[in-house]
């Protein structure tokens, strides 16, 4: 029975990060290391409940690269949200102590709502309609859908080029409702996974490749033959999912962003991962509650 | 209920694209198969050896893996097909496997009387294999066809992994959209059993035609 | 059958017999040939993009996840074989409200795609409030779909036995039961025992599915490996030949069953 769980990563404070950013950027442990706990925990909340238990469960991902994309060698999960999933741990348990359960698109709230994990961190954008299931903290990062071709198209430039075009997205992703809604004259094609898609685009099944800007970053600094074109058509203001009317522990989550984003964890968090592939300094944080749902 | 008059089209289109995979898939490895079985019993051993190594690389490893292998390998060796013909390519070169046992256990059920006469006749052995054996061999193998052939509509299902909206792919995506998943199921599976129950009807006719009273 | 085809070879069979030989080998070697000659054309073959595939950790990282195909595999086949012995007692059980609803799952479970179960576990069940954990997301589709295919092979066993030896135990005054369970049953499983093995091959082909459910099964892991390192080809390939040496062990393991099963019968 325990081996039910898709991938248990609990992370030593000896544990090192392979990962092969520019040496500049700070790496997990020293976030974890400057990473604030929380004063006092107040009992009979989900958070008391977590600290009895010793360890933080998260729904994520193993295959996002610069956001949760478990390293084959470390077995350590590393990105944006992995790292963000290793703070809030500390914040509550005062260690990095993480489980990572995978989940599928289509059953996070269904995983809040019966207790199978304590917070979803995996590119989960907030969205009121989403909001009458589960509560979201933050938004902690704004990201949004760009569109990327091969180096040698044309003509595309803009989401509405898109119409009369093969479209490459990934399966189940939120690219496909909001590429029907700017270009409803694209054919779209969906594989599995950002690989893929991308293999795909390089091998001219498709003419262009929508995806979330985050995820692209990464395929498109190995892919030398791709660009991105233009700038996000989408806002997607990422939340920590939390289980639907548990009001004190969203707000001891805002509490924890609000305390990142002052003291400038969440702005190193940053450079640690998507900041490894984008230049210059990390954009300003979201104000935390700014987006519809997250109120 | 509404949710699938709304879909009907779609779940229309996906039925169509299981049938014709699954009807190229099987054409395809009823050719590849005859041929297979062909050299697992010829005289020259280095071709009994590539019947048997084609049999045992095709059988022993997963479908999906020879499909994402297939779908994403193979233009970087130069081949490009789109992605209905590959998954077809695949299938019948997966099921080719699959009916070369069968069609092979349907030679070796042919009387050994029946070889020895046609050799004693002084056909040589492709004449002998062709013109005797091969016809009492497929004759014998309709079941196992038939078995086969709803083992092939049941893997035409994979294609939806690698990106073909086929009726698995089609139900899930309806699925998604509409979140009526009881009814998108349900119908999904009575189709494929639909399309079962036609193929055992067509086996059972054309067995009873092929049978050979001995 | 195939030794009646051709005569032993004379001096001009085997001549032929040799240029076919040295024929088929160059044709091969050919295909071959080009085959690599494209990919090394592409960069596949390049050294760096097959040098992870020589180090300690990835490996680790892949027995791992063949380690997490066995465990599902093997619970997938147990849970079936169990069912499926139920299932083919139900189907010549004299009591038609054992008979009907045994062979009615059967007949239905056999004509539907694994991946569609997959989906319903996945997709269709939590929304009614069923969640099961991953690794049951990945094995009660394949158990059920697979109890029915192990139920056939058991009927056929049971059929294969003359019907004496059921009636021998049922004049010595057992119950029909007992006289299942203690005659007819074991010499069943003895004479199916090749069948139970290619079938449970095919199980371990099915737990790639959990490519799709997202269990860190042997594919799921090289979909993680591929999408960290960016080598998918060369993932891809190891994955196949992982699969295809573990699987061939398994196929020629009931080859030599069958053999001896047919030498001890003969």
């Amino acid at each position: 029975m325990a081996r039910t769980l898709l991938a248990i990563a609990v992370i030593a404070a000896l544990s090192l990060t392979a990962c092969g950013g520019p040496s500049t950027s700070p790496s997990a442990d020293a976030l974890v290391a400057a990473a604030p706990v929380a004063a006092s925990i107040v009992p009979g909340t989900t958070m008391e409940k977590i600290r009895k238990r010793g360890y933080l469960i998260v729904g994520g991902s193993l295959d996002a690269p610069l956001l949760s994309q478990q390293n084959p060698v470390t077995e350590q999960i590393e990105g944006l949200d992995a790292d963000f999933g290793r703070l809030l741990a500390t914040y509550i348990l005062g260690k990095p102590a993480v489980e990572v359960r995978s989940a599928a698109s289509e059953t996070r709230e269904a995983l809040l709502a019966n207790g199978t994990v304590d917070v979803i961190l995996q590119t989960y954008s907030i969205t009121p309609k989403r909001a009458t299931q589960v509560a979201f903290a933050g938004p902690y990062y704004n990201s949004g859908l760009v569109i990327a071709t091969r180096k040698d198209q044309t003509g595309i430039g803009e989401p509405e080029d898109l119409n009369g075009k093969t479209v490459i997205a990934g399966a189940n992703t939120p690219a496909i409702p909001a590429i029907e809604k700017a270009a409803p004259g694209a054919k779209i094609l969906t594989f599995g996974s950002a690989p893929e898609c991308l293999q795909a685009l390089r091998q001219g099944r498709g003419e262009a490749y929508v995806q979330d800007e985050a995820v692209l970053l990464d395929s498109v600094r190995r892919t030398p033959t791709i660009v991105i074109q233009g700038k996000p058509f989408t806002s997607d203001p990422y939340g920590i999912g939390i289980k639907h009317g548990d009001a004190q522990f969203k707000q001891f989550v805002n509490e924890w962003l609000r305390t990142i984003q002052a003291s400038g964890l969440w702005a190193k968090t940053w450079k640690n991962s998507i900041g490894t592939v984008v230049a210059g300094d990390a954009p300003p944080p979201p104000a935390i509650g700014s987006a519809p749902g997250s109120e | 209920m509404e949710i699938l008059i709304e879909h009907l089209g779609d779940f229309g289109d996906g039925l169509l694209l299981t049938v014709e995979l699954a009807a190229l898939a099987l054409v395809g490895a009823l050719v590849i198969g005859v041929l297979v079985a062909a050299l697992r019993v010829s005289p020259v051993p280095v071709l009994r050896a590539a019947g048997t190594a084609y049999v045992q690389i095709l059988q022993n490893v997963p479908l999906l893996v020879w499909l994402v292998l297939a779908v994403f390998a193979l233009p970087d060796i130069g081949v490009l097909a789109d992605l209905f013909t590959t998954s077809a390519v695949v299938l019948a070169l997966y099921q080719g496997a699959y009916m070369a046992e069968a069609v092979r256990s349907g030679i070796n059920a042919v009387p050994v009387g029946q070889g020895e006469a046609a050799r004693a006749l002084g056909l040589t052995f492709s004449q002998s294999l062709l013109n005797v054996v091969l016809p009492q061999a497929l004759r014998t193998v309709v079941q196992p066809l038939g078995t086969l052939a709803i083992m092939t509509i049941m893997n035409t299902a994979m294609a939806a992994a690698v990106g073909v909206v086929e009726l698995t792919a089609t139900a899930n995506r309806v699925n998604l959209a509409e979140a009526q998943p009881i009814w998108i199921f349900v119908s999904a599976g009575l189709l494929y059993m639909a399309l079962s129950v036609v193929v055992g009807l067509v086996t059972g006719a054309t067995e009873r035609k092929a049978a050979i009273l001995r | 059958m195939s030794s009646v085809l051709f005569d032993a070879p004379g001096p001009r069979a085997r001549r032929r017999i040799q240029i076919t030989t040295v024929v088929a080998v160059i044709a091969g070697a050919a295909l071959l040939w080009l085959a690599l000659r494209q990919f090394a054309e592409n960069g596949q073959l390049d050294a760096d993009r097959w040098a992870p595939f020589g180090t300690w950790p990835i490996w680790r990282y892949l027995a791992k996840g063949l380690g997490e195909t066995a465990l599902a595999a093997v619970a997938a086949i147990a849970i079936s074989i169990a069912a499926g012995v139920l299932l083919a007692l139900g189907r010549l059980s004299p009591s038609r409200w054992i008979r009907l609803p045994s062979t009615a799952y059967v007949e239905v479970v056999r004509t539907i795609p694994a991946l569609l179960l997959v989906y319903v576990v996945l997709f269709a069940l939590p929304r009614y409030g069923l969640d099961l954990p991953l690794f049951w997301k990945l094995v009660v589709p394949l158990a059920v779909s697979n109890a029915a295919a192990f139920a056939e092979v058991f009927r056929a066993g049971i059929r294969s036995l003359e019907r004496g030896q059921l009636e021998a135990g049922l004049s010595l005054g057992l119950t029909r039961g007992r006289a299942m369970r203690m005659i007819v049953l074991p010499q069943a499983a003895r004479r199916v025992l090749p069948s139970l093995i290619s079938q449970s091959v095919g199980l371990v082909k099915d737990t790639s599915l959990g490519f799709v459910v997202s269990y860190a099964e042997l594919l799921y892991s090289g979909k993680v490996l591929a999408n960290y390192n960016g080598l998918l080809i060369q993932t891809y390939l190891v994955i196949a030949l992982i699969y295809l040496v573990i699987n061939a062990v398994l196929s020629k393991l009931a080859r030599v069953l069958e053999e001896r099963d047919v030498r001890s019968a003969g």
